[in-house]
């Protein structure tokens, strides 16, 4: 330290004096400040690109705003018209579906593939079972979401025609307010499937195999395993891809803008998809921002109540 | 080589991170040089594969003017206009846009767009050329109360394709000019469960404002939203078409006070092309693929479908065979009123309107418009009457039919496109979707519209 303090003392005059000094205290601001310095570019990316947006959406929620004129400021109104708007609660709605359904599909099936690649952990195989899945991840959702409409399309698409090769009625795939949500789940769990299941594959490489092992030697096999053991020591794992998941699944936009529009009518409109078209068509910027900071607030609910429950069935080692 | 010490190291990354921080602020513009009052880059709203040349012959005639093709796609006009307002929340707007009839009147009704009223009325002998060359059912559309907003480039009817592959299978001609609405369905039953594979629709139509079943309104002698005529317009009238005969008792654009959506002619519409689809001469009605039926049509699968002359270029590039396609008027039901949209140049009021202008102006001329890529291909149909012949739209009998919609049938209108018409749009296509796939009746489902249409129109007083 005595050796830091006399370093270069005569080249720091450009120093304000409280900085200057070459005592252990001009010296830990000097650290201090330079630290500071490092972390500014850092900071300024959040205050600009993360902070500073939610602050403006907030704020804009209270406006009345067509991007044309000045923004006025009209209180509550925003949000007091969202509750009374059926639009809105039914597009919370089909996103709170479409979310479960989706999360649900994602989870299954990734731990099932996770459980089955793993086995393959020292062959070859491994590899291409690990990046054949992950593929899809890399496409962009638009393309996918383009090329699935073309395949569920009723009277056009590849699906129907071998569902009529085996004998099975045209399926209304987009067109049935009834069908047209599993769909769009179906097109967005085949495109975000090798996410989760990389996630996964982490957390099952990453179980103690000697906790499995006793398992198997006190005679605990199969499905009895998997519910007993297996899962509860993946549970971390568990607890932080469904809380990822439905983070991003609540915030649904590609496939059902691109295959659907939110149709028929609106049985597939998101929540996204409103604050898009109420800002962007409707020119309702206020409003859009007062749907968002919503959707924002229910998000941050939805995930506290992950955590919260996760007390109960969470089981860290 | 020189090493630097860990303080050194420090001490320039502070400084290095000072400066950035210093040349943040928006004093420091000031430093920097100031361009040229002479030198001004316009943002055009264009593919750059289009207007290349275009914009590189610009460049000869106006060497001070940049244009920088700024390219906006989307599904359709409405989309392609919500981008370009996206753009201008953001604060990257285009000098020059584009707007089709779905927009024209969302820019001029905000105040974005610049009228062009006095710089038409102070350099008319320039333009003289082009008006003569150009309908006056397109201006018309361009006007918005009492100004013009646009010079028209290209436009597009909703005419009739015909498959003529199906036609021959099913022992038909192609209809006359006065076809009827149920020639038509005798047409749609015949050239349905035909082609190689016996699969066929006789027609199918995608689901939007221009060219879904609003062409069916109209010939149903009714619109979406009731129609009027504003007054004015009689500066240009007079200027430019004092002689045409097709002028007489124009305005000054139009106007659509209310919505009229369950009127008894609409429910009959949309009863019509319901029972199409539920009959089975008429494929499922889905947004996300409205791109492909043109395909599906080039493929003997569809045998009737509404189009302009922008059909031609898309059917070029499918590889349909010549003596296989053709085209037709729009079926007579009460009436046989024809829909079109008209696409031109915008110019944004904010700064750079008198380079813009020149620009706009310059780009009226036939030799400018002939070196558009899209022109090129008939990707559209020309606004200019004498750019449409028969090399324009090859492999088409009835080619002529495209300018006349407008020449000989000057009843054509524009798709009913108010200020807030991107909502509007939204509306009816979410309730044709719900009517269309079978889930509820045209009566309920244009009473929802209405409604909607209804509360819309108040939130717009």
């Amino acid at each position: 330290m005595a050796s830091e303090a006399t370093l270069g003392s005569g080249r720091r005059s450009w120093l304000p004096a409280w900085l200057a000094g070459d005592t252990v205290q001009g010296i830990r601001r000097q650290r201090m400040v330079l630290g500071v310095l490092f972390l500014l570019p850092t900071l300024i990316g959040l205050i600009l690109f993360v902070l500073g947006p939610i602050v403006v959406a907030v704020g804009m929620g209270f406006m009345k705003w067509n991007v044309f004129r000045p923004p006025v400021f009209i209180g509550l109104k925003n949000f007091a018209r969202l509750f009374q708007h059926d639009l809105v609660g039914n597009s919370f709605g089909n996103t709170f579906v479409m979310m479960a359904m989706t999360v649900g599909m994602l989870e299954v099936f990734a731990i099932a593939l996770a459980l089955s690649v793993h086995r393959f952990a020292r062959s070859r195989l491994a590899y291409f079972f690990r990046t054949v899945w992950f593929l899809p991840v890399l496409l962009s959702g638009v393309s996918v979401a383009v090329t699935l409409s073309y395949m569920f399309h009723t009277d056009f698409g590849v699906v129907n025609y071998y569902l009529g090769v085996l004998g099975i009625d045209k399926v209304p795939w987009l067109v049935s307010s009834d069908v047209v949500r599993f769909s769009v789940s179906l097109a967005t769990v085949w495109r975000n499937l090798g996410f989760t299941f990389i996630i996964y594959l982490g957390g099952v490489s990453a179980l103690p195999q000697e906790i499995l092992e006793a398992a198997t030697v006190d005679g605990a096999r199969g499905l009895k395993r998997l519910w007993l053991i297996t899962l509860p020591l993946l549970s971390p794992t568990i607890l932080f891809a469904t809380v990822i998941d439905v983070i991003r699944l609540l915030q649904f936009f590609d496939e059902p803008y691109v295959m659907t529009r939110g149709g028929p009518g609106d049985s597939s409109r998101t929540a996204v998809m409103m604050v898009y078209d109420t800002a962007f068509a409707n020119l309702e910027f206020g409003y859009a921002s007062s749907i968002s900071v919503v959707l924002f607030l229910i998000i941050l609910a939805v995930t506290g109540f992950q955590f919260l429950l996760s007390k109960r069935w969470v089981f860290y080692q | 080589m020189s090493t630097l010490s860990r303080r050194e190291m420090l001490q320039a990354s502070a400084a290095t991170v000072a400066a950035a921080a210093a040349g943040a602020l928006p004093g420091s513009v000031a430093l920097a040089a100031a361009p040229s009052q002479d030198n001004i880059t316009l943002r055009l709203q264009a593919d750059p594969r289009e207007y290349q040349e275009v914009i590189d012959t610009y460049a000869g005639v106006a060497p001070n003017v940049t244009v920088e093709p700024v390219s906006v796609t989307g599904i359709d006009h409405a989309e392609v206009a919500t981008k370009i307002l996206a753009s201008l929340a953001a604060g990257t707007p285009v000098d020059i846009g584009f707007a089709a009839t779905e927009a024209t009147q969302l820019y001029a009704g905000e105040g974005l767009a610049m009228g062009m009223k006095d710089r038409l009325l102070d350099q008319a002998d320039d333009l003289m050329e082009y008006f003569s060359d150009v309908s006056p059912v397109l201006v018309e559309t361009d006007f918005y109360e009492g100004d013009l907003y646009q010079l028209p480039r290209d436009f597009n009817a909703a005419n009739m394709w015909l498959n003529t592959k199906l036609l021959g299978e099913a022992g038909l001609e192609m209809p006359g000019e006065d076809w009827t609405k149920d020639d038509f369905n005798e047409y749609a039953m015949a050239l349905t469960g035909l082609g190689p594979d016996g699969d066929s629709f006789g027609f199918a139509w995608n689901n939007g404002l221009w060219g879904g079943w609003l062409p069916w309104i109209f010939v149903n002698g009714s619109n979406l939203l009731t129609e009027e005529r504003v007054g004015g317009g009689e500066w240009l009238w007079d200027t430019f078409y004092a002689d045409d005969p097709n002028a007489e008792g124009r305005g000054g654009g139009f106007r659509w006070p209310e919505p009229q959506a369950n009127n008894p002619l609409i429910v009959e519409a949309l009863e019509h092309v319901v029972a199409l689809t539920r009959d089975g001469y008429a494929p499922s009605v889905e947004r996300g693929f409205a791109e492909n039926l043109s395909g599906f049509f080039a493929a003997d699968k569809i045998g009737m479908y509404p189009g302009g002359g922008f059909f031609t270029g898309f059917l070029q590039d499918a590889g349909m065979e010549p003596g296989t396609y053709d085209a037709q008027f729009w079926p007579r039901w009460q009436s046989q009123r024809h829909q079109l949209g008209v696409g031109a140049l915008w110019i944004l009021i904010g700064g750079n309107e008198d380079a813009a202008w020149d620009f706009v102006k310059w780009h009226t001329g036939r030799d400018v418009m002939e070196m558009i890529g899209f022109f090129r291909v008939t990707r559209t149909t020309p606004a200019r009457r004498s750019m449409c012949t028969a090399e324009r739209f090859p492999n088409v009998s009835n080619w002529n039919i495209f300018y006349d919609t407008v020449d000989a049938r000057p009843d054509t209108g524009p798709i009913p496109a108010p200020v807030f018409s991107i909502e509007l749009t939204n509306i009816f296509t979410r309730y044709t979707e719900v009517a269309v796939s079978l889930e509820q009746s045209p009566q309920d489902t244009l009473d929802a519209m209405q409604a909607e249409l209804e509360d819309l129109y108040a939130r717009n007083a």
